[in-house]
């Protein structure tokens, strides 16, 4: 750009005779060239800048322009075509400056100096804010970037905002990453001599972009909660995190904290909303068959994806959680507190606070349930949906070794023999009775084998089984292991006994009519009907996963 | 009466002079610009200010919550916390607006460097001065952005290369909107406050004894301050602001704010047209040195011999400088109060419907 040198320096040279007052005319002559000049440089520069958006390279020959050139300086008229920076896509890609070519750039802060110099640098801002914050606003516009007011954003269906989020985490991003370095680097080249505008300027520009963001994000922070919302506020509020703008000021800084706190504040609500939302289920319809409820799967299943974000979490809770004012009993605890439910001296002196909000969570999951379990008259059934459900739970924590970490292995442990107490208590409820009329012991009366207490046995046996067979048979439980163990327990502990007494005393019965009429089931019979126990009927097998 | 009663009466009379004298000083004391400047600006923003923070110790201080859900409390309280949404969006309107006065403000520097102090005033100058001022009359003319459709924004500009040989003042001038400039897509600010505006009513009878009519006030206050600045600001869609929202007369704390309102109203009837760049009184200003400027850089020929003629143009440019001084003063501090506004404002709410949502469990049977 040799013109370009060329009109800098005349201009340079004219800068010295301005202040001469004796000579009017001449001094007029000579502002008039130089303003000119600028006004020149003021459009090429211009020009270049929005070089980067034309999409084909423009290309014209070199042409006689430099002694054309020299006359447009004097005489103030635009002159023959100029040799142009070619523009390469291709470069593009790979250069460091948003579309722009080194030589571009090198143009660029040509005319920036000169024009600084000659005294026209608001003209030179100005040009310079104008095409690079419409550049910018056309790269967010290609992104699928949509202005969305406060109002509208409360108003907005949440399958929407939703589908709105992550375009907005990504683009901002995006300007992060790749937009923003670029436009330091380019303010900094093409003003490089003048630090303290590059500085403003670059911030003016991010600001503007940066404040729609905070905006958007503040609404977001403000709609309604519910718990599907948790995710993508996790992510909004991992996106505010990552944003360091560069040279920004330190008020923006502090906007975006705020909302970061404001959107991390929101999250710790929603999930803290689970906790009310378990502890509010009042629901009086027992699961049929005694199976997983719908509250334990929606629980852990929520928690299993909140883990995903356990980072996050961790650091949301432990940088906003605060003490709630009225509510007491769902009050966060901080660090420190160590006075869990259920936790007693085990509880680590140190679980953050996200750890206790899940151990109340867990707490408060256990208590549902343990009351529940009360609507089922049945004390067998009652024990049964307490190993569902606990079964259930532990499953899902040990399958992830997260949640296992968090919820710890004393947790686990006790949950363990939890489930085994239950199993105990089922087998003393269902099976005590019936084993009662196996006892060996009583059937002889005065040191014979008296017929009577034996038929009184073996009908009582069979009334009883029939029962528990017919009845336990719709009982479901999901979990196979947990089933096979029942069975076996069972198994384990009645065949034998039948078989003994079988062994025993069915020999009392004559053949034929009266056998068959008190001894209906064989050992193998007992089996089967066993292994029949908690297969479910049709519609609590509908229900199973 | 119970002196729990009687403290609550003196505090609710006590808010209510507070509003009155505070708009009472904005109508007879409007302090250095008058209306609508800029000074004005800010003092009606901090009165806002002052107000909300009075408005939400009146309603929380020492009241059990569950008043708050109690009628006519629970279909006003939800009604004022959605006003206070329609004012976020606002308050970003006026400050991206704001900013754009900004931009006008260094066009108009641009002219006073060129024409300030220069003995004696040439070719060079004048022109420098007319472009920066073709640029500003521009500006101010499209200042209405949007409205019914957003669209990106177009290159209605265009830096011409040495094809463009036209004269300095028809060549096509690189404006100033972006994206900031637009709220949302269909967003008016005009169909905003008259949103706000529109299911305000008055309290009566009984409702008069209770919390209503403080939270009238407050709704009052809140869409006469917006309403005043998008007046004032040029922002996304501004045609069509209502100008009839009086406050029934039977309120002797409205007594100041009526009077305000009928005379920005009337500023508006005379000033105001289409694309016309707000009320902001520095910019009215600057408007018409502007056109007086633009008369004398076209009509200008080197050299200039009457001294009239100098003296004039000297004092319109020593006026522009001093509406540049006036904007460079008080734009960013009026920007960051506004956005003190934003904030208060999203805090309030949050407080506001956490008491709520806590009074609504309280009231709330467990099953």
């Amino acid at each position: 750009m040799e013109i370009v040198n060329r009109f800098s320096r005349l201009a340079s040279s004219l800068n010295e005779f301005r202040s001469d007052p004796d000579h009017a005319h001449l001094v007029n002559r000579i502002g008039s060239i130089h303003q000119r000049a600028m006004s020149y440089l003021e459009d090429e520069f211009g020009f270049l800048l929005q070089e980067h958006t034309n999409q084909q390279p423009v290309q014209e020959p070199d042409s006689a322009g430099k002694s054309s050139s020299a006359k447009a300086a004097e005489t103030g008229e635009e002159g023959s075509p100029l040799p142009e920076s070619q523009s390469k896509p291709e470069e593009e890609k790979e250069s460091p400056y948003p579309g722009y070519s080194e030589e571009t750039v090198t143009n660029l802060s040509n005319i920036a100096s000169q024009m600084i110099a000659g005294g026209y640098e608001s003209e030179c801002c100005q040009v310079y804010m104008i095409v690079r914050r419409h550049a910018l606003d056309e790269t967010l516009i290609q992104s699928g970037f949509e202005k969305i007011s406060i109002d509208d954003v409360q108003k907005m269906a949440w399958e929407n905002l939703e589908r709105e989020i992550p375009i907005m985490t990504s683009i901002i991003k995006e300007c992060a990453s790749v937009h923003f370095p670029k436009e330091h680097k380019l303010v900094h080249s093409v003003f490089s001599n003048y630090p303290s505008l590059s500085i403003s300027l670059f911030s003016n520009l991010s600001r503007g972009i940066l404040i729609q963001f905070l905006n958007f994000a503040e609404g977001v922070a403000m709609s309604k909660r519910s718990t599907e919302k948790l995710f993508k506020f996790l992510d909004m509020y991992e996106t505010l995190r990552g944003l360091y703008p560069e040279e920004s000021e330190s008020e923006l800084k502090t906007e975006a904290t705020t909302v970061k706190g404001r959107i991390g504040e929101a999250a710790i609500n929603i999930f803290s909303d689970l906790e009310h939302s378990i502890k509010n289920d009042h629901g009086k319809t027992p699961v049929p068959g005694g199976a997983v409820h719908p509250l334990t799967r929606y629980t852990m299943n929520y928690l299993k994806y909140a883990f995903e974000y356990k980072s996050t979490l961790e650091n949301v809770f432990r940088d906003h959680s605060k003490i709630e004012r009225a509510d007491s009993t769902s009050r966060p605890r901080f660090e420190g507190d160590s006075n869990q439910a259920g936790g007693g001296g085990d509880q680590d002196n140190n679980q953050s606070p996200f750890a206790g909000q899940l151990a109340r969570i867990m707490d408060f999951l256990d208590q549902n349930l343990e009351s529940k379990s009360q609507l089922y008259r049945d004390v067998s059934l009652c024990c049964i949906f307490m190993m569902n459900n606990g079964r259930y739970i532990l499953q899902k924590i040990k399958s992830s070794p997260e949640i296992h970490c968090v919820m710890g292995d004393p947790w686990c442990r006790r949950k363990s023999s939890d489930l085994r107490n239950y199993h105990k208590g089922y087998q003393r409820e269902t099976w005590s009775k019936l084993l009662g009329c196996l006892a060996q012991e009583g059937v002889q009366v005065h040191g014979k084998v008296s017929k009577t207490v034996l038929k009184e046995r073996f009908k009582n046996f069979n009334i009883m089984f029939d029962e528990i067979h017919r009845t336990q048979s719709q009982w479901v439980v999901s979990d196979e292991q947990l089933q096979s163990e029942l069975r076996v327990s069972i198994a384990a502990v009645v065949i034998p006994a039948y078989r003994a007494f079988l062994g025993r005393f069915s020999q009392y019965f004559t053949p034929g009519r009266q056998y068959e009429k008190y001894v209906k089931y064989q050992a193998e019979d007992i089996e089967n009907c066993v292994e029949e126990l908690f297969e479910g009927n049709a519609s609590s097998i509908a229900r199973r996963r | 009466m119970d002196p729990n009663h009687e403290l609550e009466l003196e505090d609710l009379e006590l808010f209510q002079r507070n509003v009155s004298d505070r708009f009472a000083d904005l109508l007879d004391h409007p302090g250095d610009g008058g209306l609508l400047s800029i000074s004005w600006l800010r003092k009606l923003v901090d009165a806002f200010l002052c107000c909300e923070a009075e408005f939400k110790a009146v309603l929380i201080m020492g009241r059990e919550p569950t008043q708050l859900t109690k009628p006519p409390l629970d279909r006003l309280m939800p009604e004022l916390l959605d006003r206070a949404v329609k004012a976020l969006d606002i308050c970003n309107a006026v400050s991206a607006g704001v900013e754009s006065v900004r931009h006008c403000q260094r066009l108009a520097e641009i002219t006073v460097a060129a024409l300030e102090n220069q003995n004696p005033i040439g070719d060079g100058q004048v022109k420098r001065a007319r472009k920066a001022l073709g640029a500003l009359v521009a500006s101010l003319e499209e200042k209405d952005h949007g409205g019914s459709h957003y669209k990106t924004p177009e290159r209605s500009w265009s830096f011409g290369r040495r094809g463009a040989t036209a004269a300095v003042k028809d060549r096509p001038t690189a404006t100033f909107r972006s994206l900031s400039m637009i709220v949302g897509k269909n967003w008016s600010a005009a169909k905003q406050i008259h949103a706000m505006w529109a299911n305000l009513v008055a309290p009566r009878g009984a409702e008069l004894n209770g919390l209503a009519l403080p939270v009238y006030i407050m709704n009052v206050v809140m869409v006469f301050v917006m309403w005043a600045l998008v007046a004032a600001v040029p922002c996304q869609d501004r045609v069509g602001l209502p100008l009839h929202i009086q406050i029934p007369r039977q309120f002797a704390w409205a007594h100041s704010l009526n009077g305000l309102q009928e005379k920005i109203g009337e500023e508006w009837k005379k000033k105001e047209k289409k694309g016309s760049a707000g009320l902001l009184e520095e910019m009215q200003k600057m408007e018409k040195l502007s056109q007086g400027l633009i008369e004398f850089a076209d009509g200008f020929q080197f050299p200039v011999e009457e001294e009239g003629k100098l003296e004039e143009v000297a004092a319109q440019v020593k006026e522009m400088a001093e509406v540049c001084r006036r904007m460079d003063e008080g734009l960013v501090p009026l920007q960051q109060q506004i956005r003190d506004v934003f904030h208060q404002a999203v805090r309030s709410r949050s407080e506001m419907m956490e008491l709520l949502e806590h009074a609504g469990k309280i009231s709330q049977p467990m099953m």
